[in-house]
C-alpha cells in the first residue's frame, strides 16, 4: 500500500470524453465540479499498484443456517 | 422551570423526572411542539412536524409509565432525518421526486424506537437524497445552523444536527455514507454516533450507497447517544448487511473509569490541514483525556491518504441506484446534485473494483492500528461550519474529509463538542473504536463530556 504518491491525474479532457462514451447529459459548465469530484476520488486508485493487492473483495458471503424469506432474504 | 431549558433536558433526566411524576410527556411534547412553532421559522429544520402524532405517542407513553411498563425512551421526543420511512407520514428524502411519498411501512429503526415508546415530533431536512445541498429554489429550503444562520449545520442530516442544537427535539436518527451524522455533529455542537457497519438495520431507509451507508443515533450527550443505541441494535433479517454480533450493554460500563485505556493519535492526514483554532481544540482534548487517565500516543495508520476512493464507490452506487429516475425524469432532482450523481455512470467497473479493494486495505491497517490501541481520536472536521454563500457555488471543492475512512473501514465513531472557535461556531472530537465496540467509545466519550463544559453550550435562537 502507497501513501502519498503522485499518481497521473485526471484530466479535464478525460472527463469530457468519458461523459461523451456514457452518454450522460452533463453540461459544459459542470464538467469542472464533475471533474473534482472524480480526480479525487481516482487518485488512490490511479497509485495503486493492482498486482499487489490481494484478491480478497468484493466477495459474496453465504451462511447456509440463515433462514430465508420468499425473496430469498434472510 | 423555563419552557427552553425543559427542552434541553437529556433522556435520563426526562426519565427520572417522569417517574417522580414531576414532568409527563405530555407536558414535554408540548413544549417542543411550541418551541418548533417558535424557532423554526429561522431554522428550517422540520420539514414536516406531526403534533397529532406526538401528542397521541406521549399519552400512550404516559399510560405505560403510569403502569410502570416503561423503558427509559418512553415519552422521550424524538425526530427522524426525512430519509426513514414513517408508516402515514411523507417522507422526503429532502427530494422533488418523492415530495408526496406517504410509506405504507415504518422502516426497522423507527419500529424500534416507538416500540420503546419514543414521541415522534416529526420528520427532519435532509440534504437531497442525502448527497446533494439543496441551492435556492429547491423544493425544499436547506436547514440552518442555531450558531450563526448564515451558516451550514452540515449534512446530510441537517435538520438532525439544527433541531438538537436548537432544542426542537431530544433525539434524531442520522446516516451516514460519508459524515452525514458526524459532520451535523460537528458544525451544530452536538454528539452522533455512526455505529458499525452492520450494528444498525438500514430497510426502510432511502440508500445512497449501500456498501457505505450507516444509521445511527443523534443527540446532545453521548449518554443519550447510548440509550438510543441500545433499543436499536440487533439482527434485522430486512437487511442484507445486518449483523448477528450479539449486542453489548451500552450504559451499563458508560461510567466505568476510562485510566489505562490506549487512545491513539494519527496526524497524518487527520490533522494536516486542520485550522488553527481546531488543531488547538483537538489537542486541549487529548491532554484532558490523559488527565483522565487514558494513555495517549501518535500511530500511524498506513494508506490513509487512499481513503477518498470512497467517492468512486459511493458515485457508483449512487448512480446504480437513481439512474433510471435520472434517465427518465431528470428535471425532478435538484441542480448540481443531478450532475454530481451522473458522475457515477463515468466511473469505469475496473475503478468501482480497485476502490473496494482499497477498501479491504483500509480495513486491515485499521485493524492493525487497533492492536496497538483501543480507540482513534483525531477531529472530527478540520474545519468549523463554512458560510452557506460559500458551499452554494457549485465549484466549491469537495474537501478531503476526515470522516470518510471510517465508513471505508466500517468502524463504530462518535462526534463529540470539545471546543469552538473564536466566531462562536462548534469544534468536534471524532473518537474510532474496534468493530462492534461501541461501548468503549462511549465510555471513552462520555468520561471526556463529563469533564468539559462543552456540550452545555447553547446557541442563540
Amino acid at each position: 500500500m502507497s501513501d502519498r504518491q503522485e499518481p497521473p491525474e485526471l484530466t479535464v479532457d478525460e472527463v469530457r470524453m468519458r461523459i461523451r462514451v456514457a452518454g450522460v447529459p452533463i453540461p459544459e459548465d459542470r464538467v469542472a465540479m464533475v471533474h473534482d469530484l472524480l480526480r479525487n476520488g481516482l487518485r488512490p486508485i490511479r497509485a495503486l499498484d493492482s498486482r499487489a493487492v490481494r484478491t480478497v473483495e468484493p466477495a459474496p458471503a453465504f451462511d447456509a443456517a440463515a433462514e430465508r424469506d420468499r425473496h430469498g432474504r434472510r | 422551570m423555563a419552557a427552553a431549558d425543559l427542552c434541553y433536558l437529556g433522556i435520563a433526566e426526562l426519565a427520572r423526572r417522569y417517574r417522580a411524576k414531576e414532568l409527563s410527556p405530555v407536558e414535554v411534547a408540548d413544549a417542543h411542539l411550541a418551541r418548533i412553532e417558535a424557532v423554526d421559522k429561522k431554522l428550517q429544520s422540520y420539514v414536516t412536524v406531526t403534533p397529532e402524532r406526538a401528542l397521541a405517542d406521549a399519552r400512550a407513553a404516559e399510560g405505560a409509565i403510569r403502569a410502570g411498563s416503561a423503558g427509559p425512551l418512553a415519552g422521550i421526543p424524538v425526530a427522524y432525518k426525512d430519509l426513514y420511512a414513517t408508516k402515514g407520514v411523507r417522507t422526503t428524502a429532502g427530494s422533488a421526486l418523492l415530495a408526496d411519498w406517504i410509506p405504507a411501512e415504518d422502516c426497522t429503526c423507527v419500529t424500534r424506537l416507538q416500540q420503546a415508546g419514543m414521541v415522534m415530533l416529526g420528520k427532519l431536512i435532509t440534504h437531497e437524497f442525502a448527497f446533494g445541498i439543496q441551492f435556492p429554489g429547491h423544493r425544499f429550503p436547506p436547514a440552518r445552523n442555531p450558531w450563526n444562520l448564515d451558516h451550514v449545520p452540515g449534512g446530510s442530516s441537517s435538520g438532525s444536527g439544527a433541531a438538537l442544537a436548537a432544542g426542537l427535539t431530544v433525539g434524531s436518527l442520522g446516516s451516514d455514507t460519508g459524515g452525514s451524522i458526524r459532520g451535523p455533529a460537528a458544525f451544530c455542537g452536538i454528539v452522533g454516533l455512526k455505529p458499525t457497519y452492520g450494528r444498525l438495520s438500514r430497510a426502510g431507509v432511502v440508500t445512497l450507497s449501500w456498501t457505505l451507508d450507516h444509521t445511527g443515533p443523534m443527540a446532545r450527550s453521548v449518554e443519550d447517544c447510548a440509550l438510543m443505541l441500545q433499543a436499536l441494535a440487533g439482527h434485522d433479517p430486512a437487511d442484507p448487511a445486518s449483523s448477528r454480533e450479539p449486542v453489548s450493554d451500552y450504559t451499563a460500563g458508560l461510567r466505568a473509569p476510562v485510566r489505562g485505556l490506549k487512545v491513539g493519535v494519527v496526524r497524518d492526514y487527520f490533522l494536516s490541514d486542520a485550522k488553527p483554532e481546531v488543531a488547538a481544540a483537538f489537542e486541549a482534548a487529548m491532554e484532558e483525556l490523559k488527565k483522565l487517565g487514558a494513555e495517549v500516543r501518535e500511530v500511524a495508520f498506513p494508506g490513509i491518504w487512499s481513503s477518498p476512493a470512497l467517492m468512486v464507490i459511493m458515485l457508483s452506487e449512487a448512480f446504480a441506484y437513481h439512474a433510471r429516475d435520472l434517465r427518465e425524469q431528470p428535471q425532478l432532482y435538484g441542480e448540481v446534485l443531478r450532475e454530481k450523481l451522473m458522475a457515477g455512470a463515468l466511473v469505469t467497473a475496473e475503478e468501482y473494483v480497485q476502490a473496494l479493494r482499497i477498501r479491504s486495505q483500509l480495513r486491515e491497517a485499521a485493524h492493525a492500528v487497533l492492536q496497538e490501541v483501543d480507540v482513534m481520536a483525531t477531529p472530527t472536521a478540520t474545519v468549523t461550519a463554512p458560510a452557506f454563500a460559500t458551499v452554494l457555488d457549485p465549484n466549491f471543492p469537495f474537501a478531503r474529509s476526515n470522516m470518510f475512512p471510517f465508513n471505508m473501514t466500517g468502524q463504530p465513531v462518535l462526534a463529540l463538542p470539545c471546543g469552538f472557535s473564536p466566531a462562536g461556531l462548534p469544534i468536534s472530537l471524532q473518537l474510532a473504536g474496534r468493530p462492534f465496540d461501541e461501548a468503549t467509545v462511549l465510555r471513552l466519550g462520555h468520561a471526556y463530556e463529563q469533564a468539559t463544559e462543552w456540550h452545555r453550550r447553547r446557541p442563540p435562537v
